[in-house]
């Protein structure tokens, strides 16, 4: 029937509404005329059926819990909670300092708190896409599991129904004729979907069978792939090439469901080899019924025996110690646990200060209005009623705080996404509707427990007896003061906690910059592609490197098999002719085509660098780096010498020497490395980095794509992994102090900030409980600068003891950041004298403020107001 | 209730507007209402006013015949009392005598 109203908002009305005739009666009215509505479409109906719920909400539900003792009771149909609310907003906007700060102060705290809440649950809370979670566990990994131990123990598993084997890699996947691109796949043995327990959404999983040598190749493919290769209904027996082989496509899986990683695209058997020994793989197993993950001991002491009978382990991989199930949850994201639930936490702090702060101010306005209060409750208000106010003052700024909060949280959301070290897990973080409903939510929750601090001061008060306090001199609601400024220390110490964190970090961030990489970083652009498939590796690569030397923009082009800053490579033994005390020696080894040096701007010491005239029928060649000629050669000159003859059997000559690359990380002593030429190679390695450099005043970013695109046309078969730059590659060797620092240089600006508030709000409050002193202490003579003095020097004494307070914790706990500093130590003065003046001169600008108004207004006025 | 009760703008339209459809139920007066005033009337709006009438005594309701068209809820019949009619009759009254003299004016507007 399409004449019925929604039934999700029928269903909100009948409960909105008391049970009973009357609801019967208008449920059938709204029934009657939602016929009427529809006609004009469905939206419309809906509309209007959604005005019409939203009108008994209203009627039957707000008004009657907000007029009960207001000053609108019994004015008949005059809108109470309306004139409320407009009364509150009228007196909001008199007061723009107050209402700014408290919405910012709100907004910043629950904005961050929704993000970092959106990403825990994300990550943490939501339940993983498998079937039955609680039984699903992974085996021990004393070191990874092979394919003779799986086929060994396969179907005889004590305890468990069924144990996948499974391993996480790269496949180049290509549609029809079309390039080339790397995916990360998993590929498995049969019982891998029984063990997870996903149905596809279309097709099937894998079939007994499927993963022994020769079976057909069959690919199960993720939601993600399915939906990027056109979300095709009829995908399910076409063909796709994964690393050179044809395979049909049997199943799709459903969306939302990953393994082992959101990254993994595609899944396919994997052919096993029961006399492999090759360790690179994972066992993932559901518990029979009876068996519980966390109860395996006895079964596994009966596997560990199994093994025992049949292998002879050594003993440092000897897999019968140890055995152990961890929980799949525990497996798959026990990783992030921490740091995730810190972030969270360390929020959920700074949310609390900011309510603090926003209580602190509330306060504030309380005293600065009590007399106002006092006047209304004369003219016949009650108590309840300036509760009331008090309130929707609260929920006012709590829903802009709300609204401005779940924008900063949607932003934030995708921040933090970028700055924790997350991974591939990146994926599962896609901000929704629900990250701003959090901040929303959270934003009134906060409220609530912002206005109960005042709602306990005003009712506790006698506001009569307070008028006439004011009268003598004395302070009124004094509840709060202390706690107040004990806030403010807290905020500060906070502030400068995180502050010196931050500061401590950029410092050494800045000294990894300064650092000289070896390499001119400027202008280089680098594309790693993986040459699986392609028939013949090294003209592949040649020509690679000749087309893009080619392209409008570069100046030169070149390969190599692994670059500087990416934390290792080839170690290869070296030994040299006659120098038979050098055995266990050992270099680093890059394979490189003619012109890499020069590309990489590597500045040559001696001889010459490797050309196009070192072809594999010429005298092997290789270039060594100053420490190698350190090293190994001191005081001689290297060139012309003669290494040993590990490569190919033949002996290498060394031409050229050039000076230290960062060939492994960016800190540390030089390594000795060889540089020898990839023409000479006997083997060619399937991950190269192709790398160009563009003229000086351009930038390499802007020829990636057309660099993509020539890659694609010469050598189709060759994937592309990654177009970057050499700077993002010396950003990333930064590494995780560089991801850490901008989490925390957010954090501690919003702790300052925070904390700015905070001493404005408490030194305003202050200045406002002293107004009538101060005044007739101005009136006698007292300077107004001493006024202000007396003022800023109450702040001062706050901040000074938070600085204290923080400084000193932050002694105990920045050596927690010791791993991420670099020839900083943890505790350092110069960080810490940055963060704890940073604070001072903010605290002082933020008590300036409240305390030159005080100080310069009319002392008459203030008198004759009181 | 008060002696001169206090018709609110839209208990006065609810009233008056229920004593010409005579014994009509919820949905009718919703439509006769948005009919006349050329306004959307919210049905949350209705009954809490006809509630409210009620308790002063201007209207009696009863619950009657269940309708299938209205997923078998019963109709809210009203109907306005002699009170009802008096309190419509003073409203006009003091209507009458606030518009005195003045409707030329705003006939020139």
């Amino acid at each position: 029937m399409t004449d019925r109203p929604p039934a999700g908002l029928r269903r909100l009305l009948a409960w909105v509404l008391p049970a009973g005739p009357i609801r019967d009666g208008l449920l059938g009215d709204l029934d009657e005329l939602y016929a009427e509505h529809a006609r004009l479409g469905p939206i419309a109906g809906g509309l209007w059926y959604g005005r019409q719920v939203l009108s008994v909400l209203v009627h039957y539900r707000l008004r009657p819990l907000l007029r009960s003792g207001g000053p609108g009771e019994g004015a008949g149909m005059v809108d109470a909670l309306g004139r409320d609310v407009r009364y509150s907003v009228r007196t909001l906007r008199r007061r723009p300092t107050y209402l700014v700060l408290t919405v910012l102060t709100l907004a910043l705290g629950v904005g961050g708190t929704a993000a970092v809440y959106g990403i825990a649950r994300a990550l943490l809370f939501a339940p993983l896409p498998y079937a039955h979670e609680d039984e699903i566990g992974v085996f021990w990994k004393k070191t990874d599991w092979t394919h003779e131990e799986f086929s060994y123990i396969r179907g005889q598993v004590p305890g468990f129904r069924d144990v996948a084997l499974y391993r996480f890699r790269d496949m180049t996947l290509r549609e029809g004729d079309g390039p080339a691109e790397i995916v990360p796949v998993v590929t498995a043995s049969t019982e891998l979907f029984d063990v997870l327990g996903t149905a596809p959404l279309l097709g099937r999983g894998f079939r007994a069978g499927e993963d022994t040598e020769g079976a057909e190749p069959v690919v199960v493919l993720s939601h993600g792939l399915w939906q990027e290769m056109g979300a095709n209904q009829s995908i399910v027996g076409t063909r796709l090439t994964f690393d050179g082989t044809s395979h049909t496509v049997v199943g799709v899986m459903p969306r939302g469901f990953w393994f082992p990683s959101p990254s993994v695209r595609a899944f396919l058997p994997e052919p096993l080899d029961p006399e492999l020994q090759n360790w690179n793989s994972s066992l993932v197993g559901r518990v029979a019924p009876g068996h519980e993950v966390g109860e395996m001991t006895v079964p596994m002491a009966q596997l560990t025996a199994l093994l025992d009978e049949r292998f002879d382990y050594p003993a440092q991989w000897d897999k019968t110690v140890g055995a152990r199930i961890t929980p799949i949850r525990a497996d798959l994201v026990g990783d992030m646990r921490p740091a995730v639930l810190a972030t969270l936490g360390a929020m959920a702090l700074i949310l609390l200060i900011a309510s603090a702060n926003v209580t602190a101010l509330m306060l504030g306005q309380l005293d600065a209005r009590s007399a106002e209060f006092a006047v209304r409750l004369a003219l016949g208000a009650n108590r309840r009623w300036l509760v009331q106010h008090l309130v929707i003052e609260a929920v006012l700024i709590a829903a802009t705080a709300g609204v401005l909060g779940g924008v900063l949280a949607r932003g934030g959301f995708g921040l933090l996404g970028q700055t924790l070290p997350l991974g591939p897990w990146t994926e599962l973080l896609r901000p929704d509707w629900t990250v701003s409903l959090t901040a929303m939510v959270i934003a009134l929750a906060a409220a609530l427990c912002v206005v109960l601090l005042p709602t306990i001061s005003l009712w506790r008060g006698d506001l009569r007896h307070a008028m006439n306090s004011t009268r003598a001199g004395r302070p009124r609601l004094r509840l709060g003061g202390r706690v107040e400024s004990g806030l403010v220390v807290a905020e500060v110490a906070l502030a400068v906690l995180v502050a010196t964190g931050a500061a401590l970090l950029a410092r050494s961030v800045a000294s990894l910059y300064a650092l000289d990489p070896g390499v001119r970083v400027a202008g280089v652009g680098v594309v790693d592609v993986y040459l699986g498939g392609v028939e013949n590796g090294r003209t592949t690569v040649e020509e690679l490197t000749r087309a893009l030397a080619a392209l409008p923009g570069v100046r030169t082009a070149a390969a190599a098999q692994m670059l500087p800053l990416r934390g290792g490579g080839y170690n290869m033994p070296l030994t040299i002719a006659g120098r038979p005390e050098l055995e266990g020696a050992s270099t680093e080894f890059r394979t490189v085509t003619p012109g890499y040096l020069e590309t990489m701007g590597m500045a040559l010491r001696e001889g010459r660098t490797i050309t196009q005239m070192d072809r594999p029928e010429t005298e092997p060649v290789v270039v060594i780096n100053e420490a190698l000629a350190r090293t190994y050669f001191p005081g001689v000159s290297p060139v012309g010498q003669l290494l040993g003859d590990d490569i190919n059997r033949r002996s290498t000559r060394i031409v050229g020497v050039v000076a230290d690359a960062a060939e492994r990380q960016l800190t540390g002593e030089a390594q000795p490395v060889r540089y020898v030429a990839f023409a000479q190679l006997p083997w060619v390695e399937q991950q190269q980095s192709l790398v160009f450099r563009v003229a000086p005043s351009s930038d390499p970013v802007a020829l990636l794509e057309a660099v993509r695109q020539r890659v694609a046309e010469v050598a189709p078969g060759v994937a592309v992994r990654e177009t970057t730059t050499l700077s993002r590659v010396l950003d990333a060797a930064v590494g995780p102090a560089r991801q850490v620092l901008v989490l925390l240089t957010i954090l501690s600006g919003l702790a300052l900030v925070l904390g700015a508030v905070g001493i404005y709000g408490v030194i305003a409050h202050f200045a406002a409980r002293r107004r009538r002193e101060l005044a007739i202490r101005i009136a006698l003579g007292l300077p107004g600068a001493r006024a202000i003095a007396d003022l800023v020097g109450h702040g001062a004494l706050l901040v000074v003891l938070g600085i204290g307070i923080g400084l000193a914790a932050a002694l105990g706990a920045t050596r927690v950041l010791s791993s991420l500093l670099y020839e900083v130590r943890a505790i350092d003065a110069r960080a810490f004298a940055l963060a704890g003046a940073a604070l001072l001169l903010i605290g002082l600008i933020a008590a300036f403020v409240p305390a030159r108004r005080a100080g310069t207004a009319d002392p008459a006025s203030i008198l004759r107001e009181e | 209730m008060t002696e001169r009760a206090f018709l609110g703008e839209f208990e006065h339209l609810v009233l008056a507007t229920a004593l010409r459809v005579k014994d009509g139920y919820g949905a009718e007066l919703m439509r006769e209402l948005e009919e006349r005033t050329g306004r959307q009337v919210q049905g949350g709006a209705l009954y809490v006013t006809l509630d409210r009438l009620e308790r002063k005594g201007y209207v009696i309701s009863r619950m009657d015949s269940p309708d299938a068209r209205r997923g078998g809820r019963p109709k809210r019949f009203v109907k306005v009392t002699s009170d009802g009619v008096r309190a419509l009759a003073e409203h006009r009254e003091m209507l009458l005598r606030v518009w005195q003299g003045i409707e030329t004016t705003l006939e020139e507007a």
